[in-house]
């Protein structure tokens, strides 16, 4: 296949922004953003707002959900479920200057299945590659539209594979890899990872998850000098798989039971989290086989979150957990830099740009710190003044932040 | 049941098609076969994707109609294929919208109200009816919804209707207006909420209500155990019980004690076994209960059970049951199997395992069954229990 290559070294750049020092005006095409680690090398975002302050437009959006916004260049899309057994989703595609409302689809949701009321089935992130959209629900259902909302393919994975049974509604934001679609469905029944002909919604590979139960963790994707790994967390475990054919390459045991956040990458190592009560583990990707003896450079049982994800900026990765206790390590070396009650609970996950962390409670207050500083640095708390349980985006020197009742543009300009 | 179903949306997509033919008499006999044809390319839309593309171009032509297609569309919406069901209300969406874009669009009104209070069609395409009623005859969902109080997919809101009707007449000091609502909720309830909603308030005027026996809850129950069964390895254990009930024997369990059969009554408000309480607080164990109910005649039935941590169920000898999970949490419904249940005498066995602590010891170590026999809407099945004494 010689044309892969170009793909992964695509892939990888995409992954790489993440970290690099682009200034260019980024946008956030799924979950947690360019790399799925909640960083951009987007600029100009404001440090200060409210309610009415630095709100360039607020709209409000119908339904429940906790997906991220997802903005590709002057569009925003959101989805978002509601109706009977929150059978009925929803995707929307805003204008990123005005938030007026350029389409809306209705579906239908194959299977009801138990669901958490501040997310309903709309706790997956959508991911869009600047051609198309692409929608996982809580029910089992992905959906591919153009970006003009014309349906391109749906697939029912519970119908094929059985209903994703899960006591609090699947969460899991499938990721895009070179030209498949890879969606991590961990749940009672028979988990499995499937990668999608992102074209046409076939298989291309299915990985069976025998060992595995009940998780709400998105898989990330790794790379290890000119190819990549594709890692998911779930079931007291990190597994490393090959993101092309489906493939198990790597444990690393020792994480909760059930795990929600999505790990990061810093300094060359995978940070995961999974609590509460649970271990940070600095992992080194690229093994073979049961690597927890030989590729966890440090563990870090301080301050570890059961939803929120961490982040990492610079050589210092943090992460503030459900009962909003803040803490800080050194991501080469694991150890503790600083601990701070934020106050508030979090449901939602950290974002940075520019050198600044946005930690958004479930109150809707945004605590903006410094991340240049070595300690706890505060900017600002923002207050929008509604609750927030979805995590922000960053695109174009603006944040967008879901409200449990709007979808909020916060910038200057 | 997906014979059952694709018979009832081709009978239904027939009296579609001869609708749209009798409310738009102008439209020529190829255009009819033309839609039905682009109708039906949609309907092979399956897994893997398979006929998105043919389904795309089918789509967007039907899209340019009018509202003269919504009887042969909505005729094939009700269809247990999803997918096909969301490319078809893609359709639906857009010629809705510009329809009621338009004032002189000729909906079918009469065609959409027989549609709407069909309980043979699915719930879904009717809900999406009934909101564009709300729109075009905006009176139209408050006559019509208390009378469904036996229609499958609006049920609960009937009921929802009588439960506050009964609680307005409660305030106003009527109380045989509110014994009648609420009993009028308690009759029509399948949702397990809503009966124990209705129970309770029938027994707060003096009223009757059972609510073990109207979910068709089995409460009376032999139970044995712990036997022994280190970690997981209980549900692939076959204890004597399994071979033979015999409600006289002596068995060892845990710790070599010897554990005989007791009669046991589960006294829950839903019917939930506690066998912590029952057999005494104990990990990594098995323990089985058992019960005997006398059915009028045969028919078929649900059986709807949860467990903590898991069950497998035997009817009548036969195990119609079993799914190997652990640290559930027992939850009402929670597995649906179809039985059939003989005339007379059925026996019931079922085993619940118990696995170890969770590694946090704060989190409780629940052992405990909850099931029931039902048709299937959810009302229970009349039975007697006749577990021998």
């Amino acid at each position: 296949m010689p044309s892969s290559i170009p793909r992964i070294i695509a892939a990888l750049l995409l992954v790489a922004g993440a970290f690099g020092s682009s200034a260019k005006a980024e946008n956030w095409p799924g979950w947690r953003g360019p790399a799925r680690t909640g960083v951009t090398g987007d600029m100009g975002v404001p440090t200060s707002w409210s309610a009415t302050d630095n709100v360039l437009w607020k709209i409000p959006v119908p339904g429940t959900g906790t997906a991220n916004p997802v903005v590709w260049e002057d569009r925003v899309f959101l989805t978002a479920s509601d109706g009977r057994d929150q059978g009925e989703l929803n995707v929307f595609c805003f204008d990123r200057d005005t938030g007026r409302t350029r389409w809306h689809r209705r579906l239908w949701g194959t299977a009801p299945t138990l669901f958490y009321p501040k997310s309903g089935m709309a706790s997956p992130s959508p991911v869009s590659d600047g051609k198309h959209l692409w929608a996982a629900f809580g029910t089992g259902d992905i959906f591919c539209f153009d970006l003009d909302g014309n349906l391109v393919w749906q697939r029912a994975l519970s119908d094929e594979y059985g209903v994703f049974e899960n006591r609090f509604g699947a969460a899991s934001s499938p990721l895009l890899f070179e030209d498949t679609l890879i969606h991590q469905c961990d749940h009672y029944g028979e988990s499995y990872v499937v990668a999608l002909d992102k074209a046409t919604g076939a298989n291309r590979w299915k990985a069976d998850r025998p060992e595995v139960w009940l998780s709400w963790s998105s898989p990330q994707l790794v790379p290890i000098g000119n190819r990549a790994e594709l890692v998911l967390t779930g079931s007291e475990k990190l597994d490393g798989y090959d993101p092309r054919t489906g493939k198990w390459l790597w444990t690393v045991r020792g994480l909760a039971r059930e795990c929600v956040p999505t790990p990061v990458l810093a300094n060359g190592l995978l940070i995961s989290v999974s609590g509460p009560n649970g271990t940070h583990f600095g992992v080194k990707p690229g093994g073979t086989g049961d690597v927890t003896t030989s590729h966890v450079a440090w563990r870090n049982e301080r301050g570890t979150s059961f939803v929120p994800s961490g982040i990492a900026v610079g050589e210092r990765y943090y992460v503030a957990d459900d009962k909003g206790i803040a803490t800080c390590l050194d991501s080469a070396t694991g150890k503790l830099l600083w601990r701070k009650r934020l106050g508030g609970r979090f449901t939602a996950s950290p974002v940075a740009a520019d050198g600044r962390l946005f930690f958004t409670d479930e109150a809707g207050s945004t605590l903006v710190l410094d991340a240049a500083q070595p300690d706890y640095h505060e900017l600002s708390r923002n207050d929008i003044g509604e609750d927030v349980y979805a995590s922000p985006a960053i695109s174009q020197g603006r944040l967008f932040l879901r409200t449990a009742k709007s979808l909020v543009c916060v910038g200057t300009k | 049941m997906m014979h059952h179903r694709l018979n009832r949306g081709s009978t239904i997509i027939l009296y579609g098609c001869l609708a749209a033919i009798v409310a738009a008499p102008h439209q020529n006999a190829v255009a009819d076969a033309t839609v039905a044809t682009q109708i039906a390319v949609i309907a092979k839309v399956g897994p893997q994707g398979k006929g998105s593309a043919a389904a795309r171009a089918a789509r967007d032509d039907l899209a340019r109609r009018d509202v003269e297609i919504l009887p042969p569309l909505l005729a094939a919406m009700n269809t247990s294929n999803v997918v096909a069901a969301n490319w078809y209300r893609s359709i639906y969406e857009e010629i809705v919208e510009r329809g009621l874009a338009r004032k002189e669009t000729a909906w079918p009104i009469e065609f959409l109200k027989e549609y709407v209070s069909d309980g043979r069609i699915a719930g879904r395409p009717r809900n999406l009816v009934l909101a564009l009623l709300d729109r075009l005859d905006p009176e139209y969902r408050k006559q019509w919804l208390p009378t469904r109080l036996d229609d499958p997919d609006f049920r609960g809101e009937a009921v929802a209707l009588a439960l506050s009707a009964g609680e307005q007449a409660l305030r106003d000091g009527k109380s045989d207006l509110a014994k009648t609502e609420f009993r009028k909720a308690f009759d029509h309830a399948r949702d397990s909420v809503q009966v124990t909603q209705a129970a309770q308030k029938l027994k707060m005027l003096g009223e009757p209500a059972d609510v073990h026996s109207h979910l068709g809850l089995i409460t009376n129950w032999w139970l044995v155990g712990p036997f022994d069964a280190p970690e997981k390895t209980g549900f692939a254990t076959a204890f004597a019980p399994e071979s033979k009930v015999d409600l006289g024997a002596a068995y060892k369990g845990q710790a070599d004690k010897e554990i005989r059969w007791i009669r046991h009554k589960a006294s829950d408000a839903l019917g939930q076994l506690d066998l912590n309480g029952a057999l005494g607080a104990t990990r990594e164990a098995v323990g089985y209960a058992y019960a005997e109910i006398d059915v009028a005649r045969e028919q078929p039935a649900h059986l709807r059970c949860g467990a903590d941590d898991n069950c497998s169920v035997w009817l009548n000898g036969r195990r119609v049951f079993a799914r190997e999970q652990w640290l559930n949490g027992t939850r009402f419904d929670r597995f649906i199997t179809p039985v059939t249940l003989v005339a007379g005498r059925n026996t019931l066995l079922v085993k619940v395992c118990q696995g170890p602590q969770h590694k946090d010891p704060e989190v409780p170590n629940n052992w405990t069954l909850q099931l029931r026999l039902c048709d299937e809407q959810g009302r229970g099945v009349a039975f007697r229990s006749i577990a021998p004494e």
